[in-house]
């Protein structure tokens, strides 16, 4: 049923458009193909066989020592301490670990593939709430601390902080005919990885933040950084006392 | 019986083998730049109180020209409008190896923050600047030096301001503070 009445729902659709915008044919077949693919599936789904090449869940669960069962409750866990790594790290630092123990090469933590990876494994923990926490060890809360203070200190061109931006008492208000989204109610850390209109890409949360400091003159710090960890996990943290679901991939304006 | 005992010791030393290949220092396996000197050297100095050059606030038809188009534009590269006389669209620096690249220059976008006379899609962020002359200079709630401190550095009396600040980060200069402050404060058409 559901089969048939999607192609009915187009061809009125498309009547209705052809009206107001003509569509060339080759538009027309574009947004056909929008339909049936999401762009940011896509990317999740080529993540996944990049993911599988490195020996999927089951390599993912034996590096990092825990069962399938609380894989998704584990990876909802991140950014966390990696013993065998040394520190607070991403999924993609995780990723990249992987890599290199199997002999391969580690892919760049701000590329393409990295992102979509990133976004495949991420939502493995799709429904699941953030279980994170600052106090579980001094690696952690340190990390945790580290990110707020990156949050909070004001540098650059325009000596702006996030918190210039991002502080409750301006949530809601217009930056340049943008509203100020409240980033524990709007759950950014759980819908990050995303498919971004505006650059027509999937990018990973540490990615936005570059954006944000790119806009405001704050010199732009690399991703896989201490302190971009440590905003990861600050940011994750607001979506989790705001008890807000891991689902990726988002999609943003 | 032997053989068998061969294939297990076999197995043991291949299982032993490879977990000691496991066991790979993976602490430096991964990406981890250092970002703390970046930060270090990006930081905001103190809070500065400025005192106002003379003759800064003008009715000269540049300077207010300036100071509206620094207003109202973000920087040189998404400025549409040929800047006005004594502005440039580009500045030469030198990269870190001492290289003159040319970059877009940095103007205020107060208008992300700020509605005034002819904005387009002006913030609310910051206080309405509209009919700023009657409102605040006509009535003396407000003088050209407060204008102007307020654009330098909005810290001296509002220290956890949002707004942005301005001559302590060197984003501009003296002139360009007093071009602002001319435009706010005149008189609108
Ligand atoms: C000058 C203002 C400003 C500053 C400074 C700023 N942001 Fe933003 N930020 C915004 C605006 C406006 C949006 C919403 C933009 C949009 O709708 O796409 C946003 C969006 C975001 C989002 C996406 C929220 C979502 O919907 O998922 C994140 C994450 C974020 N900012 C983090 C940061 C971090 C981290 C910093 C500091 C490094 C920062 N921002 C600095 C203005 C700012
Ligand atoms: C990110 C937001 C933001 C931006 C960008 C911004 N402002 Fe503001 N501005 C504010 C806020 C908030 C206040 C009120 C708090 C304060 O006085 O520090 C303010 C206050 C002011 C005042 C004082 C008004 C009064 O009489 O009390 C002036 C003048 C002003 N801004 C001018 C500017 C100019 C000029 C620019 C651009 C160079 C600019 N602003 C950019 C947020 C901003």
């Amino acid at each position: 049923m559901k089969k048939l009445l999607l192609p009915f729902a187009l061809v009125v659709t498309m009547a209705y458009s052809g009206e107001q915008f003509a569509m060339s044919d080759a538009d027309k077949a574009m947004y056909e193909e929008m339909l049936e693919n999401n762009p940011a599936d896509i990317y999740v789904e080529s993540g996944g066989e990049l993911f599988e090449e490195l020996g999927g869940e089951e390599a993912l669960i034996k590096f990092l020592g825990t069962t399938e069962k609380e894989l998704p409750k584990y990876i909802a866990g991140f950014p966390r301490y990696i013993k065998k790594l040394g520190n607070v790290v991403g999924i993609d630092q995780v990723l990249q670990a992987m890599q290199v123990e199997q002999g391969k090469k580690a892919t760049k933590l701000k590329s393409e593939d990295m992102f979509s990876m990133l976004a495949y494994v991420k939502s493995l923990a799709n429904d699941e709430q953030f279980t994170i926490d600052i106090t579980a060890d001094k690696h952690i809360k340190a990390s945790y601390a580290l990110g707020k203070k990156t949050f909070d200190t004001p540098r650059g061109g325009r000596g702006l902080s996030c918190l210039s931006c991002h502080s409750k008492d301006i949530v809601g208000m217009i930056l340049r005919t943008q509203p100020l989204p409240d980033l524990g109610e709007a759950g950014a850390g759980a819908t990050w990885p995303a498919y971004r209109m505006t650059k027509s890409s999937l990018r990973s949360i540490q990615r936005r933040f570059q954006g944000c400091m790119n806009n405001a003159l704050l010199k732009v710090i690399p991703i896989g950084s201490k302190e971009m960890v440590g905003l990861e996990v600050y940011i994750s943290t607001l979506a989790q006392e705001k008890k807000k679901a891991i689902a990726i991939p988002g999609l943003k304006r | 019986m032997y053989k068998k005992m061969t294939r297990i010791t076999c197995i043991a030393v291949f299982l032993s083998a490879s977990t000691l290949l496991n066991a790979t220092d993976l602490t430096k396996a991964y990406s981890m730049p250092d970002a703390s000197k970046m930060i270090e050297k990006d930081l905001l100095k103190p809070a500065q109180k400025f005192t106002m050059p003379k003759e800064c606030v003008s009715t000269d038809k540049d300077s207010l020209a300036r100071g509206e188009y620094i207003f109202h534009n973000l920087n040189g590269k998404k400025a549409k409008a040929t800047p006005p006389t004594g502005l440039a669209k580009f500045i030469e620096k030198k990269d870190k190896n001492g290289k003159v690249v040319k970059k877009p220059k940095q103007y205020g976008n107060c208008v992300a923050c700020h509605n005034i006379e002819d904005a387009k899609g002006g913030g609310n962020i910051g206080p309405d600047l509209s009919n700023y002359k009657t409102i605040f200079m006509d009535t003396k709630v407000r003088d050209n030096a407060f204008v102007y401190q307020k654009i330098a550095d909005a810290r001296i009396d509002v220290p956890n301001t949002h707004m942005t600040i301005n001559l302590t980060t060197g984003l501009f200069n003296e002139q360009e503070i007093c071009d602002l402050t001319s435009y706010i404060v005149s008189e609108k058409k």
